[in-house]
């Protein structure tokens, strides 16, 4: 086991570019948990002028919005919204799609045949207008917009796990197991669903990049909870003043970049890891 | 710098800014006007649900329902009462009847005949009933004496510049009768289409986009209108609009258009002018609304302290870059008949706020007072950061708030049809005469579920019920005053809802668009009178 571990370490660190993205994510991840200390008071108070520059007054290192509000405090304490959300949405979407996916492979048949034609149906929606009715219909508040997130990303999830059963179901060692009279539950989840897993925890990183994207998306649109902090939000409010104090948008865009870019490095590194055959393709 | 003497320098320019637009219509009839040319205008807010909407709606459909449907009469900037579709309005002696004289040769765009008849049936079966609620409660019957005369018979006297109001105000739109008669008038599918006798006939409306009016050819003012197509098309958001005006994709747009901070980087040029006339009988306000039927905000201490919880000075310098100022009292300070300051004033005061409410039984416990939810209507762009500030300042209080900035449609059904909020954050526009437009937010007949911008507070109070009552059959203009100022006092005093900030809103047009803004409320106009200097 420890040399497993070992050896995943190495091939995760041959690649260089995942190495860059790992440590940016930690960075953001511990500006996150470090928000509360570097600002102690609610990151939404007016606490300055309007439209101070960044660089410009020590106290506000990112400069205030165009209400006054510490723009470095909401960037902060938007990472931990931002982060909270792609994790839960990306925990939601692959707990549903590794579900369906299975059940789906496992059984065949009819039950294959509805579970799919239902996936189908999830990916004919538009994802974003998904995402906007769902939280339209629920209400602007933090946990639907998770929830919404989760239900529009875990199609594709679905249909790699799908895949995966699909290969391995028939293979001589489930083979052995049933003939064994394993019941199905333990064979899914004990048998095949570590050797499916792989792949699975590479596109379920991804998605947490998709799900920091969407977030952003509903609070640009003024459709996120207005009682936190999120740095699609602060692009949103910002955007009557692109012209006048672009750095309102300028720099929660750049946060989001870093990290949707941060978060899928990880995940190429993470398919190098746990993929190594693919890796010299 | 005191607040009197800020309010004293505004006052005397706006004082000298009504003169100057005075002088306006006849340095226009010194240029020709020229005939032809397309116009593309929008205002500050969203698209509308239905082109024309019976009950009222908001000024969206206000907007595009005006440029097809007319009024009998209209209001100059020097509040003087003009003819469109009547020559004559006169009363009785007795104030209990008015007799109209109305426009020959008018007809209907789809070429019928306008005549008494369809008067008769807006009075009873649109008016009364359905936009002017109760300032038409007196009217007890219309006839049409002659093909072109009507006579309004009332139970009891009304007052001259009231009626006429109201008939050239919001609620006053005449449509046809051949079109109405036996439907339902508010969910008719005409009203995505309106049919009218004005200068501009719908061609089509495609929804997210724009409504594409043409020139109605059988005007009944000839040479009017000048321009041949007219296109109202809605923008998502200020910035977009700014940048639509750069490009030469847009003409004019009334009521704050464009972010406060571009203004003056647009206007610079000299090709793009800010223009603040034209708005002084649609006066718009923020305001705040308190829910009666929760218990916390049914008390009137409760009320008074949030009010004074507010730095509404910080709202109108920052989210209002200055076009704005501290409301005082319900009625707009450009109403120069009935404004008064002898008005109770909330000046910001956050200790005394909280002392109010301690005593008030609301003290501190466990780090809050009691929890709150706050609405702040999601239509205009200033109300996300009003909100956000409202919180603020009531968070300072120890109070925890709850804030939700929904789109148009949920935020009219939370706060008008479903009740659903604690506080709320609203715009609404009030004429100069003060009923309904102003008192229908405070009176008990105001309250109309699912009527948006009427009393969506459920506030209630015979003593000021009897003061509107007396104000509608007041004949007497000085009276009338003296009402409206007891009125004022004592709505004030009561706080159920109250105009946080007074709005100095902005037209921004294009330098070769002639002959905008000379009325009292240019975005409710028919436009015939523009025209292109190109």
């Amino acid at each position: 086991m420890l040399r497993l571990g070992i050896d995943f370490v190495r091939r995760f660190a041959r690649n260089r570019a995942a190495l860059i993205g790992l440590l940016l994510v930690i960075v953001v991840i511990g500006v996150a948990l470090a928000a509360p200390w570097l600002f102690p008071r609610n990151p939404l108070r007016i606490v300055g002028r309007p439209e101070i520059w960044p660089f410009v007054n020590s106290r506000y290192p990112l400069g205030t919005d165009s209400l006054g509000r510490d723009i470095a405090a909401m960037i902060a304490y938007g990472a931990r919204t931002t982060l909270l959300i792609g994790l839960c949405a990306s925990v939601t979407a692959t707990l549903i799609g590794i579900t369906v996916g299975a059940t789906a492979a496992y059984f065949g048949g009819w039950v294959d045949e509805m579970l799919m034609r239902f996936t189908e149906l999830f990916q004919t929606v538009p994802n974003l207008i998904f995402v906007l009715t769902i939280v339209s219909i629920l209400g602007q508040k933090i946990e639907y917009v998770t929830i919404a997130v989760g239900i529009v990303t875990w199609t594709p999830i679905a249909r790699l796990t799908r895949a995966e059963f699909m290969a391995l179901r028939d293979r001589e060692f489930v083979q052995a197991c049933r003939a064994m009279g394993m019941g199905n539950l333990r064979i899914m989840l004990g048998e095949i669903l570590p050797n499916a897993l792989p792949p699975v925890i590479v596109l379920s990183s991804l998605v947490i990049a998709g799900a920091v994207l969407f977030e952003s998306a509903v609070s640009f649109l003024g459709l996120g909870d207005p009682n936190v902090s999120s740095w699609g939000r602060l692009i949103g409010d910002g955007r009557t003043l692109i012209r006048t104090s672009w750095y309102i948008c300028a720099v929660p865009g750049l946060a989001i970049m870093v990290t949707v870019l941060a978060l899928n490095l990880v995940g190429d590194g993470l398919n190098d890891a746990l993929n190594p055959k693919l890796r010299d393709r | 710098m005191s607040r009197f003497s800020r309010r004293d320098f505004l006052i005397t320019t706006a004082g000298a800014a009504l003169a100057s637009s005075m002088a306006e219509p006849a340095l226009a009839g010194l240029e020709t006007p020229k005939r032809g040319g397309t116009l593309i205008g929008t205002w500050g807010g969203f698209e509308p649900q239905s082109l024309f909407v019976p009950p009222g709606g908001g000024s969206s459909p206000y907007f595009t329902s005006t440029k097809v449907l007319e009024r009998l009469i209209r209001l100059t900037v020097d509040l003087k009462f003009e003819p469109v579709l009547a020559v004559d309005i006169k009363p009785s002696a007795d104030f209990k009847s008015y007799t109209i004289k109305l426009r020959e040769g008018v007809t209907w765009h789809d070429g019928n005949p306008f005549t008494a008849e369809d008067v008769v049936f807006n009075a009873m079966q649109y008016w009364k009933p359905i936009s002017a609620g109760v300032s038409l409660d007196a009217l007890e019957s219309a006839e049409a004496t002659d093909p072109l005369t009507v006579v309004l018979k009332f139970k009891a006297p009304v007052p001259e510049f009231f009626l006429k109001s109201v008939l050239a105000g919001k609620s006053g739109l005449v449509i046809p009768k051949h079109i109405y008669a036996g439907s339902n008038i508010i969910t008719n599918p005409i009203n995505n289409a309106p049919i009218g006798t004005g200068p501009f006939k719908v061609k089509e409306w495609v929804r997210g986009s724009h409504v594409e009016y043409l020139r109605n050819e059988k005007y009944w003012n000839p040479g009017l209108p000048y321009l041949d197509r007219l296109v109202i098309r809605w923008w998502r958001d200020p910035a977009s609009r700014a940048a639509a005006f750069e490009a030469g994709q847009l003409d004019i747009g009334t009521f704050n258009p464009i972010p406060m901070p571009d203004i003056a980087r647009l206007a610079s040029g000299g090709k793009i002018i800010a223009e603040t006339k034209g708005y002084a009988n649609s006066a718009w306000v923020t305001t705040i609304e308190f829910n009666q039927r929760r218990d916390i905000f049914n008390k009137r201490e409760v009320r008074q302290a949030l009010m004074q919880a507010i730095d509404r000075q910080f709202i109108a310098d920052t989210v209002f870059f200055g076009r704005a100022r501290p409301s005082l009292g319900a009625v707009h300070s450009s109403n120069t008949i009935f404004f008064t300051n002898d008005v109770q004033d909330y000046p910001f005061d956050v200790k005394k706020a909280g002392k109010m409410l301690d005593a008030a039984g609301f003290p501190v416990k466990g780090g809050s007072r009691f929890k709150l939810s706050l609405v702040s209507a999601g239509w205009f762009e200033e109300n996300i950061k009003i909100g956000q500030y409202v919180k603020q300042a009531f968070e300072d209080l120890d109070i925890t708030v709850d804030l939700a900035v929904p789109d148009r449609a949920t935020s009219l059904k939370r706060i008008y049809s479903d009740y659903d909020y604690d506080v709320a954050i609203s715009n609404n526009s009030g004429g100069i005469e003060l009923i309904p437009s102003t008192t229908q937010y405070y009176t008990t007949d105001g309250i109309v579920k699912g009527a948006a911008f009427r009393n969506a507070t459920g506030y209630s109070n015979p003593k000021l019920d009897e003061i509107v009552a007396k104000m509608t059959v007041e004949t007497d203009e000085p009276k009338r005053i003296v009402l409206a100022k007891d009125f004022d006092r004592l709505a004030t005093i009561e706080a159920p809802l109250l105009p946080m900030v007074d709005l100095e809103p902005v037209t921004i047009v294009r330098s070769d668009v002639r002959n905008h803004s000379a009325t009292a409320d240019f975005m409710g106009e028919s436009w015939a009178e523009l025209w292109l200097d190109r």
